[in-house]
């Protein structure tokens, strides 16, 4: 008996002396992300910042607090609205704080665990350092990281929480990124009808148009916005007319590769029908007139990606049945949940 | 089956992950900003470049890390999580202290700039907190090395010098290596600390591979060939001038 004991014993000191310091740390809870089963394991890697529900719940009231922004009048959650699926509703360019507008619309948020860069043109390469760019560019929230870093620190509710989720110390910009990269991994979205039929859940299935919808989709969509995440994560020129104003390089902005000239992320089409307007500048209000785009409208320029060159002919009905597809991409239980909606922040 | 030889060999696993405990003392390098010589003094005296124009300096910072110690043998010792941020305005960043195992060492070497990993794993502290203004937030990756000024010969308004040098990818890597052999060896002991000066000469920056002149380019702030030929020159720009071994 004593000797299993003793073998128990250096075991458990074997597993002990070589474990990770990921743990979470002492007087917080755990917080339990619920991943879905056919989707890819995720990119970011959580075991080097731990969810807990401390740290869920103060990343959500960061993104909902104005006072990130440099008159206190701009959050993240401004722009991103939960309705819209993060995206901006109605609004084709974002916008910031003086009456500001930047180059490109806001894109949506979810599944942000399973992308590997951010930003329309991938400029942005782990999901801690994403809110850096909002947070200071001039046209966005226009703060000064550290002015924004002591703020926080002056403040004793946000001393508090940090505390409660990330230990004694004072707040800095890593405590910050990482709560807000524990809130933004909860922003999952795999809960739409189609996610229902894809596993088979007992009385869901799609109707006549929408099978015929999901057909083409396969047919002549699937390629570029690859299931299950609906993109593949690549950028491409999708062929769209060249705008004079606004001078967007795209991806050629961050490659220096004039390979990557006019080259836009493929966005999911999940929620699609939830967040127009689209593309990387919000120029169309209408998935219809998305459809026209890709059936007859595609400008031909030397990055011209090879799956759009010769134009993706949709008839009425394959339109029609596209459009009721793309609804039940649609996430209800993610557009309403409790858990991601704003919180009022009165202290 | 009393499996006895096997408690020898569990013992020897629980063991094999415990951290080495060995002696440690300490190096203080102090580093000296010139320009061809001169001490670099900022928002003053203007100096020269090797194109002949002339410019002042009001921002100069640069990141050492990765520093490893050459022992005698040649064998290199890692410097574990060593970040550092020179800045010419902060008196205190000048001066670094960091670990090392007793015993002698014949180089030191280090990057200057921040290794491609720290550019891709998010959010970091310390030396590498974006706070410090060294972190390009619309394409990620550090800014490895910075220079800001004037000069009358820059067409850029206000005629001033911006150079950011970064990027960590491709062909364009600005990250340099360093190697700096002593003049003597340097023995860490328990209570013998080597100090050693290295001075650091802008001049460099704009001269030797590539020569820069300020009436062509005066500003640089995104990653790419004309970075990376900045970093080529000023990778020689580190010499030890002084170890005091006491």
């Amino acid at each position: 008996m004593t000797k299993y004991l003793i073998y128990a014993g250096c075991l458990f000191l074997l597993i002990w002396s070589c474990r990770r310091n990921g743990d979470v740390r002492p007087g917080t809870q755990p917080y339990t992300l619920e991943l879905p089963s056919n989707f890819p394991a995720p990119v970011y890697d959580m075991s080097w910042n731990p969810l807990t529900v401390q740290g869920v719940a103060l990343g959500r009231r960061l993104f909902y607090d104005p006072r990130l922004s440099r008159d206190s009048t701009i959050s993240c959650g401004f722009c991103h609205q939960q309705f819209a699926a993060f995206a901006h509703f109605d609004h084709p360019l974002s916008h910031g704080i003086d009456n500001r507008t930047g180059l490109r619309s806001v894109p949506g948020l979810f599944n942000l665990i399973w992308q590997k860069d951010f930003m329309w043109d991938g400029g942005v390469n782990h999901l801690e350092v994403q809110p850096l760019t909002p947070i200071t560019d001039p046209n966005e929230m226009g703060e000064d990281l550290a002015r924004l870093i002591s703020r926080l620190n002056a403040d004793q509710k946000y001393r508090g929480l940090f505390r409660d989720a990330f230990g004694e110390g004072e707040i800095n910009s890593q405590k910050l990124f990482k709560a807000l990269a524990q809130f933004m991994a909860t922003m999952n979205s795999f809960n739409s009808k189609y996610d229902s039929v894809m596993r088979h859940a007992p009385g869901v299935q799609f109707t006549a148009e929408e099978a015929g919808g999901y057909a083409t989709f396969q047919a002549k969509c699937a390629s570029c916005h690859k299931e299950p995440l609906f993109t593949d994560g690549s950028f491409r020129n999708n062929g769209l007319p060249y705008n004079p104003y606004l001078h967007d390089a795209g991806r050629m902005r961050i490659t220096n590769s004039t390979g990557d000239y006019l080259k836009f992320k493929v966005p999911s089409l999940r929620n699609v029908i939830k967040s127009p307007p689209y593309m990387h500048d919000g120029r169309f209000y209408d998935l219809f007139d998305v459809f026209l785009h890709y059936s007859e409208n595609i400008e031909q320029t030397p990055t011209i990606d090879p799956l759009v060159k010769n134009r993706i002919p949709l008839s009425n009905q394959e339109q029609r049945e596209l459009y009721l597809f793309l609804n039940t991409l649609t996430d209800p239980g993610f557009i309403n949940s409790k858990s991601l909606s704003e919180v009022l922040i009165t202290d | 089956m009393k499996p006895y030889y096997l408690l020898p060999v569990l013992f020897l696993l629980c063991t094999a992950c415990k951290k080495d405990k060995q002696e440690q003392g300490n190096i203080q390098v102090t580093f000296k900003n010139v320009v061809n010589g001169v001490p670099l003094v900022l928002n003053t005296a203007p100096y020269t470049n090797a194109n002949g124009e002339t410019f002042t300096v009001t921002t100069f910072k640069y990141y050492i890390s990765n520093i490893s110690l050459i022992k005698m043998d040649n064998s290199e010792l890692r410097v574990p999580d060593s970040y550092f941020l020179v800045d010419e305005n902060t008196a205190a960043s000048k001066t670094i202290t960091f670990n090392a195992p007793v015993g002698e060492y014949r180089a030191v070497a280090f990057k200057i700039g921040v290794d491609s990993i720290r550019n891709v794993s998010g959010a970091q502290t310390g030396a590498l907190d974006p706070v410090n203004g060294m972190f390009w937030s619309w394409n990620s990756g550090y800014i490895m090395a910075k220079m800001e000024g004037t000069s009358p010969a820059s067409t850029a308004p206000g005629q001033t010098l911006t150079f950011h040098i970064g990027g960590f990818k491709g062909n364009f890597n600005a990250v340099q290596d360093v190697n700096l052999v002593s003049p003597i060896s340097l023995t860490v002991g328990l209570e013998r600390r080597p100090q050693l000066t290295i001075t650091a000469d802008l001049y460099t920056w704009f001269t030797g591979v590539n020569l820069v002149k300020f009436s062509e380019n005066s500003a640089i702030h995104v990653p790419g060939e004309l970075a990376w030929k900045i970093s080529t020159n000023y990778r020689y720009m580190f010499r030890i001038t002084d170890v005091t071994d006491l």
